[in-house]
C-alpha cells in the first residue's frame, strides 16, 4: 500500500498520541500530521495535502463540525471522519448529512483502519 | 421537602442512568482493557454541604481528582468524573500502556485524565440524550484537584433557581477488576432542572409503555 498522509485534529495531546500510535502500528511508513484546533487544521490541509482526515468535533474555537464543512467545500472527495466521545444521534446525523465518517471515542482499531483503507466508519 | 419524585420515578432514573453509566464503562473498559465493575445508581436529594460530606466521606478526606463538564439542554447541571488522587497516574497508566516513560506519563497525566473524562461524560450523557430524545450541549471538560467542596464547586451555583433548596446528585462507583482502581460518577442538578430530568424520564417511559 502506497504512504500515505494523515491529518489528526483534536485539541487533546493525549487523544492525538493515542490515534497515531494506532496508525503508525498499522501503517507504517505513513505520515500523520497534527493539528490542535479546526483553524490550524485548515492551515495543514493546504500544506500537507492529507489523503485522509480524522476530526474531533468539540474543540476550542473553530470545531469539527465547521472544519468538516470547510475541507468539504475545498475537497469534495477527501476522505474525512469525525472521531469524537459525544455519540449523539443528532451529531451523527450531522455527519451523515455533510458526508462525513462518524467514528466514536475511544477508537476502535478496526473501524479506523477501515476508514483508512477507504471503508466507509 | 421534594415530593415530585416517588419510587416509580426514582426507579426510572435508576434504570436510565444504569443504561447510560453502562455505556460509559463499556468505553472506561475498551480504554484500560479490564472489565469495570458498576454499583447500582443511587438517586439523593441533599443540600449543597450534604454533597459535600457525602463525598468527602467516600473519599476519606483525602484530595481527589476531578474531570467536570457542565451540561445545558432542557436538562442542565455538572457531570463528575472523580477519582482518589493516588490512583490516577495508575489509570493513565493503564490507559496509555507501559511504553511512556514515567516522566512523559506525570507530565502527560491532566491532559490524559480530561481525556478520560472527555471520552466516559459524554458517553453517559450522551447515552441519556438518546434515550430521552432531548439533546444536550456539553462543554470543553476541566480538571480539577482537592477535596469535595472544591471538586462539586457548589458555590458557584448560588443564585441559580433551587440552588437554597437542594441538589440532585446522582452517584455511582466503578471499580477497575484487576487494577485496583476505582472511581465515582456524579451528576449534580439544581432543583428546577433535576424537575425537567425527572418530567423527561416520565415521558420516556409512558411513551414506551405505550408501546
Amino acid at each position: 500500500m502506497a504512504a500515505k498522509t494523515v491529518l489528526l485534529v483534536d485539541d487533546s495531546r493525549v487523544a492525538r498520541m493515542m490515534t497515531r500510535r494506532l496508525i503508525e502500528v498499522s501503517r507504517a511508513g505513513w505520515t500523520v500530521v497534527e493539528a490542535a484546533s479546526g483553524e490550524e487544521a485548515l492551515e495543514q490541509y493546504a500544506g500537507a495535502k492529507p489523503d485522509f482526515v480524522v476530526l474531533d468535533v468539540n474543540m476550542p474555537g473553530m470545531g469539527g463540525m465547521e472544519t468538516a464543512r470547510r475541507l468539504k467545500a475545498l475537497a469534495p472527495d477527501l476522505p474525512v471522519t469525525l472521531l469524537t466521545a459525544n455519540i449523539q444521534d443528532p451529531v451523527r446525523l450531522q455527519a451523515e448529512a455533510l458526508g462525513v465518517g462518524f467514528l466514536t471515542k475511544p477508537v476502535r482499531e478496526d473501524a479506523l483502519l477501515d476508514f483508512l483503507s477507504g471503508g466507509a466508519p | 421537602m421534594i415530593d415530585f419524585v416517588g419510587d416509580a420515578e426514582r426507579d426510572a432514573v435508576t434504570e436510565l442512568l444504569n443504561i447510560a453509566i453502562g455505556q460509559a464503562a463499556a468505553s472506561l473498559s475498551q480504554l484500560v482493557e479490564d472489565e469495570v465493575r458498576l454499583s447500582v445508581p443511587f438517586v439523593d436529594f441533599l443540600t449543597p454541604s450534604q454533597a459535600v460530606t457525602r463525598l468527602e466521606e467516600e473519599t476519606q478526606g483525602a484530595d481527589s481528582v476531578a474531570v467536570r463538564q457542565h451540561f445545558e439542554g432542557h436538562f442542565y447541571g455538572d457531570i463528575l468524573l472523580i477519582f482518589p488522587e493516588r490512583r490516577s497516574l495508575d489509570l493513565v497508566r493503564h490507559m496509555l500502556g507501559d511504553q511512556v516513560p514515567l516522566e512523559q506519563l506525570t507530565e502527560l497525566e491532566q491532559e490524559a485524565l480530561l481525556e478520560v473524562g472527555n471520552i466516559i461524560l459524554n458517553a453517559c450523557l450522551g447515552s441519556l440524550a438518546n434515550q430521552l430524545g432531548l439533546p444536550v450541549e456539553g462543554s470543553l471538560p476541566t480538571y480539577v484537584r482537592g477535596r469535595g467542596a472544591r471538586i462539586l464547586n457548589l458555590g458557584e451555583a448560588k443564585g441559580l433557581p433551587g440552588h437554597e433548596e437542594m441538589v440532585m446528585f446522582l452517584h455511582v462507583d466503578f471499580a477497575l477488576l484487576t487494577k485496583d482502581v476505582n472511581g465515582y460518577l456524579a451528576f449534580v442538578m439544581d432543583i428546577v432542572s433535576a424537575r425537567h430530568f425527572v418530567e423527561a424520564v416520565q415521558a420516556y417511559v409512558a411513551e414506551q409503555m405505550a408501546g
